[in-house]
């Protein structure tokens, strides 16, 4: 460290020709970063207009900004060490922005911070502390980028980042060793010219690379769209997604040209990590692709030339790599509007995804079952029938209704509901919610399911729902909202968790890992509701990825009903993952996680076994005679 | 080419269905409508052929106003206009009144090529689709799974009983019923909805064409519900063989 009599050197006394090349080169590096940088800017301000874009609730987005760019929050929460290196330089850039207003005014003999008042010297020493933090998180992540080399940053090694990162740490070194020289040796000279020289070299690479993040993130992750996969409304009789350049959004593209291919969605995509063609990252820097050669009036087809239509539809809408971006891009309204232009317009033709279609056209549920079925087993497990008078619907959603394992999970919570003297009932008819059409971009089929439904529910005057499925909690809140207004909804185990205090507690040995449905975890923020239920009755493990950084079951975006998978199966990995943990129990709270594991966990040498919430719950009620419903009010 | 496709507006599969006061008919007010099944076949088989040869495919369906959502279906799927004869009494008129309502409607049309599902999923006469080629003095085919273009007219190929098929050539024009199962159907799409808003849907009413029905409609019924159910006695040997026994002779599935 400098010791505190040392001062910033500053040289004096400019030429007049030394000033004037100073500015040359200033002109010139301006014009430079410009020259990129305004056709970017203009292919994001010619795109068309976010249908649904309003400013406020501007708390939340001053909020974003504060915690996720100044505070860096989210680029160190996930990654910790990277993270933290990438904000010890982020914060140096910061304090940096008067060094370097200072350090360009001195080279016109205009400085107005000066290193011997005392005002001075506390910012010329807080930024010392600033740069030596930027220079050692810049060495690190040069290191991580060249030794350590982990794949998520690409196979290819990206040169121009180690030649900037060399930039940045020049710029740090030569502002440090200017404390150890003074005001009129050549040293602080020449010191100030590769100070200068670095800068103005920086500056024009920014358009050039992903370092146009430094330009564009803060504004993306202030712009970006209030909640989780929050899927635009569809404008005109024209609109039917994103089919080519015309439909591109001003979010879109600022999202593309955002991206800072750091892989964090990569690294954490189920479709990726099982060898899929999709790669959330290549989706981003395709649309990125799409905008150089075409730009955002182009009517060639967003699926063609940089991203294909197979890999678009191999994404279960987990939401991993939505929540893991640190510059606030928003996959699932891409990837989901990117289906929605094919299936809009017919471009998509896939067997499984067309019987699934024509199913729900017809019929009333996503597996193709006659509604008999339901009815039977509505009769059988005497689950009584909504009539208006009870406080709750239960929804039983087409797994509950069909599913032999959902029936179970249906089961199992009806006897909570009755131990609680809830009084709920089941609808006498239900349609599928529209999940997998909706995520399918099936805008058409979704519009009449979510109607239907809205109508059939307004007409029995329901109120408040509750759900054993996350897929149908998410629809029903969220996505029906384009179509009217749906009642109050929660999924079991928030209604469950609300009443842990009167549920039977017997605190036992076993070891019950539990798995974060996506649909709960990332796309609701429940994480804690089931850990709590678990608890009630088990020890809780937890897996490598849990909450926030669950790994998918494979069963979510309509893939439950689209057939095999190329490579391996999400399933098998996530199912291998928990075994892996020693639990003698896997808990889910969602029955199409339950689907996928019942049939991964079968796989396994020594199966653990497999239970909904509502079973672990259930499992420690007293028996009950069988012909006791229940449904007196509490 | 030009195909018509004769298209029937039916009770939902998953349906829940109450017989009305008349006992002739079902309660409609509670009962939500889509297109026949093997009718939306028959507009795939159309779709396809014209993808292939070109021409025009147009649509005819009899029945109340809210037959119009089953046509726009058939629009948005790729149609290129339709005929919809206004009529509040299919259910009551047969077989030969609604191939007669549908003869004089599509008659001015001059079609290569007439095809409709092999029958109704609501009261399956099977006949509607051989009584209007018939009526149109036009050969016919029945039960087919598929149809090829050939220079002389038709070549088709129908479905027999057990696993058996049959193909055969016929002349245009000509008049098909289609089985279901043939082609994969295509999905209806939001563009396609879009388009079939500017296409061409003309009405005309029942009362202005010829329809009148011969068989009268007494009434509808629930069937029973039979349950009987048998246990077999004796040791697993001996009532493995009284099973094969029953399911051969009495169930007659084996």
């Amino acid at each position: 460290m400098t010791s505190l009599s040392a001062t910033l050197a500053e040289p004096q006394s400019f030429s007049l020709v030394e000033k004037l090349l100073f500015l040359l080169l200033v002109a010139a590096s301006g014009v430079l970063f410009w020259r990129r940088f305004g056709p970017i800017l203009r292919k994001i301000l010619h795109s068309r207009k976010d249908p649904d874009f309003h400013l406020s609730p501007i708390g939340r987005r001053v909020w974003d900004f504060f915690w996720e760019v100044i505070c860096q929050a989210k680029v160190i929460q996930q990654r910790p060490l990277p993270g933290l290196a990438h904000a010890f330089v982020f914060w140096g850039f910061c304090a940096f922005a008067l060094v370097t207003l200072n350090h360009a005014a001195v080279g016109l003999g205009i400085g107005f911070l000066d290193p011997a008042s005392w005002i001075g010297r506390t910012y010329f020493y807080l930024a010392d502390a600033f740069a030596i933090a930027c220079a050692v998180g810049i060495f690190g992540l040069f290191v991580r980028r060249f030794l350590v080399r982990p794949r998520w940053l690409g196979s290819k090694v990206s040169w121009e980042s180690g030649f900037i990162a060399g930039l940045i740490f020049v710029l740090m070194v030569t502002y440090l060793g200017a404390f150890f020289t003074t005001d009129a040796a050549p040293t602080a000279r020449i010191l100030w010219w590769i100070h200068t020289l670095t800068l103005l070299i920086f500056l024009p690479l920014i358009p050039h690379t992903k370092h146009l993040h430094l330009v564009l993130s803060p504004a993306t992750i202030f712009l970006s769209r209030d909640g989780f996969s929050q899927i635009p409304p569809l404008v005109g009789d024209e609109d039917f997604g994103l089919v080519t350049g015309k439909d591109l959004t001003q979010l879109v593209s600022l999202q593309a040209y955002s991206c800072v291919e750091c892989g964090r969605c990569s690294e954490h995509c189920p479709a990726t990590n099982t060898g899929k063609l999709l790669n959330p990252k290549e989706i981003i820097l395709g649309v990125r692709a799409y905008l150089n050669e075409f730009g955002p009036a182009s009517d060639e087809q967003l699926l063609g030339k940089h991203n294909s239509q197979e890999a678009v539809f191999q994404c279960t809408t987990c939401g991993a790599c939505e929540f893991q971006c640190p510059v606030g891009i928003e996959h699932l309204p891409i990837m989901i509007g990117l289906r929605r232009g094919a299936v809009n317009t017919g471009a998509w033709e896939n067997d499984y995804g067309g019987k699934l279609f024509n199913q729900l056209e017809r019929g009333s549920n996503a597996l193709g079952i006659s509604a008999l079925e339901r009815d039977k087993f509505i009769q059988k497990t005497e689950l009584p029938i909504f009539d208006g008078t009870q406080e709750y619907c239960l929804w039983l959603g087409c797994m509950g209704g069909y599913d032999p394992k959902g029936r179970e999970i249906i089961a199992s919570f009806a006897r909570v509901m009755n131990y609680l003297g809830t009084s709920y009932g089941v609808l006498k008819k239900e349609k599928c919610t529209g999940d997998p059409v909706r995520r399918l971009g099936n805008d058409l089929l979704f519009q009449q399911l979510a109607e239907e439904n809205l109508k059939a529910l307004a007409q029995n005057k329901v109120k408040k729902i509750v759900s054993i499925c996350p897929h149908c909690v998410r629809t029903i809140q969220e996505d029906w909202k384009a179509y009217g207004t749906p009642p109050e909804i929660e999924h079991h185990s928030e209604f469950m968790a609300r009443f842990a205090g009167r549920l039977p507690k017997q605190k036992s040995d076993e070891k019950v890992v539990f798995h974060d449905p996506c649909y709960l975890g990332r796309y609701r923020n429940v994480y804690d509701e089931p850990r709590e239920l678990v608890q009630l009755s088990a020890t809780l493990v937890e897996a490598p990825r849990h909450r926030e950084r669950s790994f998918c079951c494979g069963a979510g975006g309509g893939l439950a009903f689209l057939g095999e998978e190329t490579g391996e199966r999400v399933s098998h990995v996530r199912a291998q993952e928990l075994v892996a943990t020693g639990a003698s129990t896997v808990g889910t709270a969602c029955p199409f996680c339950n689907t996928m594991f019942r049939d991964a966990l079968a796989a396994s040498e020594k199966p653990p076994q497999l239970l909904d919430i509502a079973q672990l719950v259930a499992r420690g009620l007293p028996p009950v005679a069988p012909t006791s419903n229940g449904v007196s009010k509490a | 080419m030009k195909i018509i496709v004769a298209i029937k507006q039916v009770p939902e599969r998953d349906a829940h269905i109450r017989i009305d006061s008349s006992g002739k008919w079902i309660e409609e007010s509670d009962v939500q409508y889509a297109m026949n099944e093997s009718d939306a076949y028959a507009l795939e088989e159309a779709l396809q052929l014209r993808e292939k040869h070109s021409g025009e495919v147009i649509v005819v369906s009899a029945g109340p106003e809210r037959v119009g959502t089953t046509i726009r279906e058939a629009l948005a799927k790729g149609a290129d206009r339709a005929i919809h004869i206004d009529c509040n009494d299919l259910n009551q008129r047969d077989a030969l009144g609604v191939a007669r309502l549908i003869a004089d409607a599509i008659r001015p049309d001059n079609a290569d090529l007439i095809l409709t599902g092999l029958q109704s999923d609501d009261l399956g006469y099977g006949q509607t689709g051989v009584i209007l080629a018939e009526l149109l003095g036009v050969p016919h085919a029945t039960l087919i799974l598929h149809v090829e273009k050939t220079d002389a007219g038709l070549k088709v190929k129908r479905e027999l009983e057990a696993g058996f098929f049959q193909e055969i050539e016929l002349p245009l024009p000509a008049a098909l019923t289609i089985q279901s199962g043939g082609n994969k159907l295509r999905y209806a799409t939001l563009m396609g909805i879009k388009k079939a808003k500017t296409k061409e849907m003309r009405v005309v009413t029942a009362a202005a064409l010829d329809g009148a029905p011969v068989a009268v409609l007494d009434g509808i019924a629930h069937p029973k519900k039979q349950r009987s159910t048998q246990i077999i006695p004796g040791d697993a040997k001996q009532a493995a063989a009284t099973l094969v026994e029953k399911l051969k002779f009495e169930a007659r599935i084996l």
